[in-house]
């Protein structure tokens, strides 16, 4: 075997079976999982975690007190959110005269904000639908993650269309619901389709994450009431309030497991489920941005009415999660513990090709855009694209271009991305460049529209603002709960692509073995 | 081609691949065919494609009946059907390298063979091109004939739409798409020869910016020899239609050379039930894709109701093609949706075969509609040929169509029929769904 490249007797060292003392992996594939070469499989889980220690450190993020970070982070997001909440309250009190909307633009950054958080939960359904048809198993680390965000994502973005309509209290007519003066909404509006479409994705996915918790909070469930049985005492509530702390656990998990006990009928029902809700919400990543394109391109506005919005904004959307999931993730690995054991390298540089690929999709379609305005030979359609790149929101227009389309292409250097840091300040730029995307789109096409008397720019107020940051505050003291009462990783799912679970394993084709040659250890990419 | 030969004959290629040691299936007589097998079948199909075509360009010159737009625009739609079968699996060749797929690779060498027929297609293409540049304004792109000043739109597109710069485009298209086709076969017979991992990391390493190349020169592809048929229409969604049904095509393609092999006793434990599952996966994607992209395009213009872009589908809504547009809906996306979403259909190769003649020929319907409505477009109705001219219409799609596949049986016997040295063979020939 010594004939063996660096590269694969590294992942045959970790990957295999036997516990070969820890050490440093070969030089140039990072952490062990950057193997490059053709039929050689990267381990998906790092150090040879047996599946006791996946289990001790996964339920040990939520069972264990948090970093001395946690606290003064989740205190200033939830301020945060809570100044966004008041000005949510003020607007609703006020009224949506508050914003900086004006006759010519009118809709602004209620929309755009709504689009950008819809898109953003994009890479939460690709992550568990379609790359779990694609059997991807790198899926598996960061699924979770990516679903919880895909949900507070959708709580932000529904924030928007509740407050838009400017009477909240009216908001239920939103929906075709029967009253007393027979007012339907109009069924030939997109706004209503975007409704049904948003809904349905919301509860899809919400029952999807849902679904594949239950075997973990069953897990720990059952750590919780092991930890009552066995000792006597353990951290309580309060002084005043002493019900211990796993009691709660015990009863919470416990109802929220649904009873599962691991019982082989339960699994059996569990795979079919997942994949029958994997089938379902594949069409649903693509419908519902496709949907919410349809709110601008069903009219008639140069530079909203263009065939390719669909197709385009659904590539947008998930170029835009999975910087999201990554701006989440690369910060969780540095600080908690052992996590880079699940989350390796490979997984980041995965996303970071996906961020490459989808990006160059936007591309694709800014160009095309362009060229059919040229080419379609409207008058107006051809002003408008001129206007975003040299009237009076240039600048806007040269910030998407250079976040979304420019800043990827470091990601063609292998070095870039393989590099965390890298990766992290793309992903800010493409999460900056993604929220341009939408208010060029919106703003830049409706401020200079067939009037030249009605040109006017769009000043946001305060209150655009602060409803805009607050619903990052929303979106980030949701994620750092869900660190703590949720397990990070779908544990389930991540011990089956581990080796030990290959009944095979190191088994199969006994008849070849000692031909000396490469044995690709099994796992995902 | 000697070398091909030798080791379709059992020859060192075979014996060095360290997959036949471990994998009975991988003896050279069940992954090879005799060579000169199919020959009858693909000489015929060859002759009855040349047969054909040249029948379809000589019939204007005989008869006043037939229009020389009418041949050109049939010879066209098999001509491009041609093509979206080569571009379509050179699409996958790439992604294949690109996502370093392991369950692909038995079936891979047929997408290569598909995709290194891209000349053929190229070269059809270059006939109604050079046929419609010689006729001018008799030919299929109306605006080749036209003078400036004579057309307000016209004019205005007159830049991108001029004749020099559309052989032009023509020549950039055909270097990039050979090139890629190249190189994706030479490193898959690089790797038949040398064994090793270095020819799929060299083809992953060309996929990826051959990817980007791809993606641009296929969208003006179709906006130059689909689109532009029509010159006053546009659609931003264009390329991704014609992409669309490229790789749906591709796909059907596939897997019928894949079963028909299996059913010459080929392949055997190579290309299982597995293999022919994941590909109905693929064409039963890229059937809901070719819909997803097909029903928004027409949508949006529909409900913005803009009479540029309308004029395009209200002409394909009446004078008898909306039926034809029926049958797309119904027949491209209802039927195969319905048949291809059960399990049972996409294990069984048998149903598979007739499953891709059906949707090959769904391509050919999809092309079709794109291009013939403009034959006749704007003439009175009694200049528009009833019956007579369908002759003209079936022999122009068959010629190419029969060529291309004359040439391709040719091409599946002449090498090994899957690439032998792989480094993830392994994991292909053990590929199993579970679910």
């Amino acid at each position: 075997m010594s004939a063996l490249h660096p590269d694969e007797s590294t992942a045959q060292r970790l990957a295999a079976g036997a516990l070969p003392p820890r050490g440093s992996p070969a030089p140039g594939t990072g952490d062990g999982t950057l193997i490059d070469t053709p039929g050689v499989r990267s381990p998906l889980v790092l150090n040879n975690r047996s599946f006791g220690e996946v289990t001790n450190i996964i339920c040990g993020y939520t069972e264990n007190p948090p970093g001395r970070w946690w606290l003064p982070v989740f205190g200033l997001t939830s301020t945060i959110a809570g100044i966004g909440t008041l000005m949510i309250l003020y607007l609703i009190i006020t009224g949506v005269g508050t914003w900086g909307l004006t006759n010519q633009v009118d809709w602004a950054w209620d929309i755009t904000n709504f689009v950008f958080w819809i898109g953003i939960g994009h890479a939460g359904t690709l992550i568990s639908a379609i790359l779990c048809l694609f059997k991807q198993k790198w899926r598996t680390a960061v699924n979770r993650a990516a679903e919880a965000m895909t949900i507070f994502a959708v709580i932000c973005a529904a924030t928007y269309p509740g407050i838009h309509v400017g009477r909240a209290w009216m908001a239920w007519f939103m929906f075709p619901l029967p009253n007393a003066n027979a007012i339907w909404p109009n069924f030939k509006s997109p706004l209503l389709w975007d409704l049904f479409a948003v809904s349905t994705y919301g509860t899809v996915s919400l029952l999807f994450w849902y679904m594949g918790m239950i075997p973990d909070l069953a897990t720990l469930r059952d750590r919780a009431d092991l930890r009552l049985r066995k000792f006597a005492s353990g951290p309580v509530l309060s002084p005043l309030l002493p019900i211990r702390i796993d009691r709660i656990r015990a009863y919470a998990y416990g109802f929220l497991s649904l009873g599962w006990r691991f019982s082989s009928r339960h699994w059996h029902r569990y795979e079919a489920a997942y994949l029958m809700l994997a089938g379902m919400s594949t069409p649903l990543v693509l419908s519902v941005h496709s949907i919410v394109s349809t709110d601008f391109a069903t009219a008639q506005l140069p530079g909203w009415h263009t065939t390719i919005f669909p197709p385009y904004f659904v590539a947008g959307a998930i170029f835009g999660g999975f910087a999201m999931v990554l701006l989440l993730l690369i910060p969780c690995r540095e600080l908690y513990p052992n996590m880079k054991d699940f989350v390796t390298l490979r997984h980041l540089e995965n996303m970071a090709k996906i961020l490459l690929v989808t990006g160059m999709m936007v591309g694709f379609a800014y160009s095309m855009e362009f060229f059919i305005a040229w080419y379609g030979a409207n008058k107006f359609e051809q002003d408008v694209f001129v206007y975003r790149a040299t009237g009076p929101y240039w600048w806007a227009y040269w910030a998407m271009i250079s976040c979304n389309v420019l800043s990827p292409q470091v990601f063609w250097i292998k070095a870039l991305r393989q590099s965390p840091l890298v990766i992290f300040i793309v992903s800010v730029f493409i999460t900056i460049g993604m929220w341009f995307e939408r208010f060029v789109i919106i703003v830049s096409s409706l401020h200079r529209a067939w009037l030249p008397g009605e040109w006017h720019m769009f000043y946001p107020t305060l209150v655009d603002i602060l409803i805009f940051v607050g619903t990052f505050g929303i979106f980030t003291t949701l994620f750092l709960l869900f660190l703590r009462v949720i397990p990070v990783f779908a544990m389930a799912e991540l011990k089956a692509v581990m080796p030990q679970a290959d009944p095979h394993g190191h088994h199969d084709d006994d008849h070849h073995h000692g031909h000396g040659e490469v044995h690709a250890p099994k796992g995902g990419h | 081609m000697t070398q091909v030969a030798s080791d379709a004959a059992g020859g060192p290629g075979f014996a060095r691949s360290p997959w036949a040691a471990r994998f009975p299936a991988m003896r050279a007589e069940n992954i090879s065919l005799p060579a000169g097998a199919g020959g009858a079948l693909s000489g015929g199909l060859v002759l009855v494609g040349l047969g054909a075509s040249v029948a379809t360009l000589v019939m204007p010159m005989i008869g006043e009946a037939f229009k020389w737009k009418h041949a050109i625009a049939s010879f066209h739609v098999g001509a491009i059907t041609a093509l979206t079968m080569s571009l379509g699996a050179l699409f996958f060749c790439m992604v294949f390298h690109l996502v370093n797929a392991g369950w692909s690779v038995t079936v891979r060498r047929q997408f290569e063979n598909v995709a290194s027929l891209v000349w053929v297609g190229l070269a059809l293409v270059t006939v109604s091109v050079m046929l419609s540049v010689w006729k001018g304004g008799e030919g299929l792109w109306s605006w080749m004939g036209m003078e400036r000043g004579e057309n307000y739109l016209l004019d205005k597109k007159s830049a991108y739409l001029n004749t020099p710069f559309f052989l032009l485009r023509l020549a950039i298209y055909a270097v990039v798409w050979l090139m890629l086709a190249g190189l994706m076969n030479f490193f898959s017979r690089k790797g038949d020869a040398e064994g090793g991992t270095e020819a799929a990391a060299r083809a992953r390493l060309v996929s990826a910016p051959g990817m980007l190349a791809f993606a641009l020169t296929v969208a003006f592809a179709g906006f130059d020899w689909l689109k532009s048929i029509d010159f006053g229409f546009f659609s931003t969604m264009w390329g991704v239609y014609f992409f669309a049904g490229s790789a749906f095509v591709s796909v059907a393609t596939v897997t019928m050379i894949l079963a028909f092999l299996r059913r010459s006793g080929r392949l055997e434990g190579v290309v299982t039930v597995e293999h022919f599952h994941d590909l109905g996966k693929l064409m039963f994607a890229f059937c809901v894709f070719w819909a997803y992209i097909a029903f928004f395009q027409y949508f949006l213009i529909w409900y913005a109701n803009i009479p540029e872009e309308t004029a395009y589908y209200i002409h394909r809504k009446q004078g008898g093609w909306e039926n034809l547009t029926t049958l797309l809906m119904i027949g491209h996306f209802v039927v195969p949706f319905l048949i291809l979403i059960q399990r049972g259909v996409k294990r069984n190769p048998t149903l598979l075969i007739a499953m891709a003649f059906w949707l090959i020929f769904m391509q050919v319907m999809d092309i079709f509609w794109m291009v013939r409505p403009a034959v006749y477009a704007g003439a009175p109705a009694d200049a528009v040929p009833g019956a007579t001219a369908l002759p003209l219409d079936v022999l122009g799609i068959l010629g190419p169509v029969a060529l291309f596949f004359g040439l391709l049986i040719r091409k599946v016997v002449s090498s090994p029929l899957v690439p032998l040295h792989d480094p993830r063979m392994g994991e292909a020939l053990t590929h199993k769904n579970y679910v």
